[in-house]
């Protein structure tokens, strides 16, 4: 069965980038969220058992949701994906349960590496 | 790069006779390159400068905000520039404008430039420096003539004390700047007491005379923060900074004494004057400036109302009086 | 307003572009200040030059009072880069810096153009580092730029810029809030482009949209 993942980012064309900078050959199901609400609502749904999560968006930013995924004990892996570079802010959602820090514009060795580290390929 | 058809290296060439100032840092601060406008300029050549500590070099240089500056360079590995208008030099070189001049350094502006490989963090910081004593010399110029103007319309015609328009800018910058950073303010308004008697007894030019006169009499007793003006016709206004309502009323009634005990004399004619004044102090729950012109004014009213040639200090139960008086 | 206009779609590609480049803005400045920068969705449009006071002045509020700073560039793309500070900005900035008291009217100005200085270079470097990498471009995509100067104090933001005396038609309007500390330090960053500019930026955008 496929590994459903969810990519969440209020730019088209930044899904597009993430999407395309995933390894060909990995068997998932691709779901996309525009902001944070509708990430959560996909969440909830099963469909997402990784999750690519940027933080600046509107409605709910990518703070937000992952708030809200640890009330409710965090059953996804979250890969946050943001152009904010500060150190800060990677400790911060580190800190908040993500389990890496990709910064943009993404490429696919950086993905590669990323899920590689963590087993998920 | 090209260049190689000559006997030289063309690049370094054109560095080395640029009319810039080009010097390179190394994150310690050793000067690497030192091209001939810096040494011509500082009297002290690349053999001398090359390999040595800027700092020790120039001992002069404003070392921790010039450090700071270049350590944003490294870190940020972005440009950044000085200007003249914020620095008028980095180094105090001289100008070569003796006689057009006027200024005894040359201006400089600079700038900074990250030094690096194709990808990769700044490894050098170069530092241009350009002459601009020029754009400085004619701003410069520039800017006196326009302070002369605006000098100039902020003046009254006859006496040479500010006009009613600068006190009304002062008065509303004042007020502003005292609700900002707190401190407090006086204003006294005050009048020529039976001036159209004197123009219609001794005539406009005596009038005029005696305008001029109690301004500069005034004027010699001010401190350099005073401000005085002609608000129009025999109406003059004093704007006391940091100075309390009773410290304004007791200057205030100095300057009416002096001007009651010395009479102003015009062709030999004695005319005696006195003034009647109004006093009024900042108070933090005022909407705006003109609170103050409206207190004072009242205050001057009652001044009238009771004799003349004396000072009254604003209080709130002069509003009933004028409404009194109204009706 | 229809020739400049943006599709959706390469609305949607600046605006990820410029947020990318932004980011890269965001940790100089952090930097900078040695402060965590929260950095706001840019939102992004092109204004025809006469409606550009208006707009302005809707962005920042009508009666508030803003400093701007001027710094032209050139190279792939040239035009003018205008950098707007609210007035309680730039108090929050002189604090952050360490300064006490009062500045004085040159270490203002000094540290406002600092931070215009930081802000358009991160902000069009990171955008021309993109374009190097995501496309294929024709001639280096490399800026450079002048001297930055303050262009006003503490003006209304409708009498900025007077649309008569500007040559150009357009402006590629990026606004962009940073917040420090939990004091609001919101900048805008305008530029001002000629025609060809701004059809330039929408040959890269199409080009962007191609690739992915």
């Amino acid at each position: 069965m496929s590994l459903p993942i969810l990519v969440v980012d209020d730019s088209a064309m930044a899904r597009k980038m993430l999407i395309k900078s995933l390894p060909p050959e990995w068997d998932v199901e691709i779901s996309q969220a525009e902001n944070g609400v509708q990430a959560i609502e996909a969440y909830r749904a099963g469909k997402a058992a990784v999750m690519f999560l940027d933080l600046t968006m509107p409605v709910l930013d990518g703070y937000g949701v992952l708030e809200t995924l640890r009330k409710e004990d965090l059953n996804s892996m979250v890969i946050v994906v943001s152009a904010d570079i500060q150190p800060v802010a990677q400790e911060r959602v580190l800190s908040m349960g993500a389990i890496a820090f990709v910064k943009k514009p993404v490429s696919s060795e950086l993905i590669s590496t990323v899920l590689k580290q963590y087993g998920v390929i | 790069m090209s260049g190689e058809a000559f006997s030289f290296n063309l690049a370094e060439t054109v560095v080395k006779w640029l009319d810039v100032g080009i010097f390179v840092l190394d994150k310690n601060f050793e000067v690497q390159l030192w091209n001939n406008f810096m040494a011509h300029h500082s009297g002290r050549a690349a053999e001398e400068i090359v390999g040595k500590n800027l700092f020790e070099a120039f001992p002069e240089l404003p070392k921790p905000w010039f450090t700071k500056k270049v350590n944003t360079v490294f870190l940020l590995n972005n440009f950044a520039f000085i200007s003249w208008e914020n620095r008028p030099f980095l180094f105090r070189f001289a100008h070569n404008r003796p006689i057009t001049g006027g200024a005894d350094h040359m201006y400089q502006n600079c700038m900074l430039l990250p030094l690096k490989a194709e990808q990769g963090k700044p490894e050098a910081v170069c530092v241009m420096v350009f002459d601009a004593t020029d754009t400085a010399i004619a701003q410069n110029l520039l800017k006196e003539a326009l302070e002369a103007i605006s000098e100039i319309s902020n003046r009254d015609g006859l006496t040479g004390i500010y006009n009613r328009r600068y006190l009304e800018n002062r008065l509303s910058s004042e007020f502003d700047r005292t609700r900002r950073y707190g401190g407090t303010f006086s204003m006294v308004l005050f009048d020529l007491d039976f001036f159209k008697k004197v123009n219609d007894t001794y005539g406009h030019l005596a009038g005029d005379k005696v305008l001029v006169e109690i301004a500069a009499r005034m004027k010699a007793q001010l401190r350099t923060s005073d401000v005085l003006g002609r608000y129009g016709g025999e109406e003059f206004i004093l704007i006391l900074p940091e100075t309390s309502l009773e410290g304004a009323r007791i200057f205030a009634d100095r300057l009416r004494e002096m001007i009651e005990l010395e009479p102003v004399i015009y062709d030999n004619i004695t005319i005696p004057v006195t003034v009647s004044m109004g006093v009024t102090e900042h108070q933090a729950d005022m909407p705006s400036y003109t609170s103050m012109t409206h207190q004072s004014d009242l205050a001057l009213y009652a001044s009238k109302a009771a004799g003349r040639n004396r000072v009254t200090c604003y209080d709130p139960s002069l509003e009933k009086l004028a409404a009194q008086a109204k009706h | 307003m229809s020739l400049a206009a943006l599709s959706n779609d390469q609305r949607d590609a600046l605006q990820e572009l410029t947020n990318i480049a932004m980011g890269q803005a965001g940790a100089s400045l952090a930097t900078l200040l040695d402060e965590f920068v929260d950095l706001s969705v840019p939102r992004i449009r092109v204004v025809e030059l006469v409606d550009l006071p208006p707009v302005l002045a809707e962005l920042v509020g009508k009666t508030n009072l803003v400093s701007a700073v001027r710094q032209s560039f050139q190279g792939y793309l040239r035009g003018e880069a205008i950098i707007i500070f609210g007035e309680p900005g730039c108090q929050a900035l002189a604090d952050l810096m360490g300064f006490e008291g009062e500045l004085g009217e040159s270490g203002e100005n000094e540290l406002l153009l600092d931070v215009a200085n930081v802000l358009s270079g991160a902000c069009l470097g990171g955008m021309m580092e993109q374009i190097r990498n995501f496309t294929e471009t024709k001639g280096p995509a490399e800026l450079s730029f002048s001297m930055p100067s303050v262009m006003a104090r503490q003006v209304m933001a409708e009498q900025l810029i007077d649309p008569q005396k500007v040559q150009w038609s357009h402006a590629l309007l990026l606004e962009v809030n940073f917040t420090i500390k939990n004091r609001d330090f919101i900048a805008h960053l305008t530029m001002l482009m000629p025609e060809e500019g701004i059809e330039k930026i929408r040959g890269i955008l199409d080009e962007f949209l191609a690739a992915f």
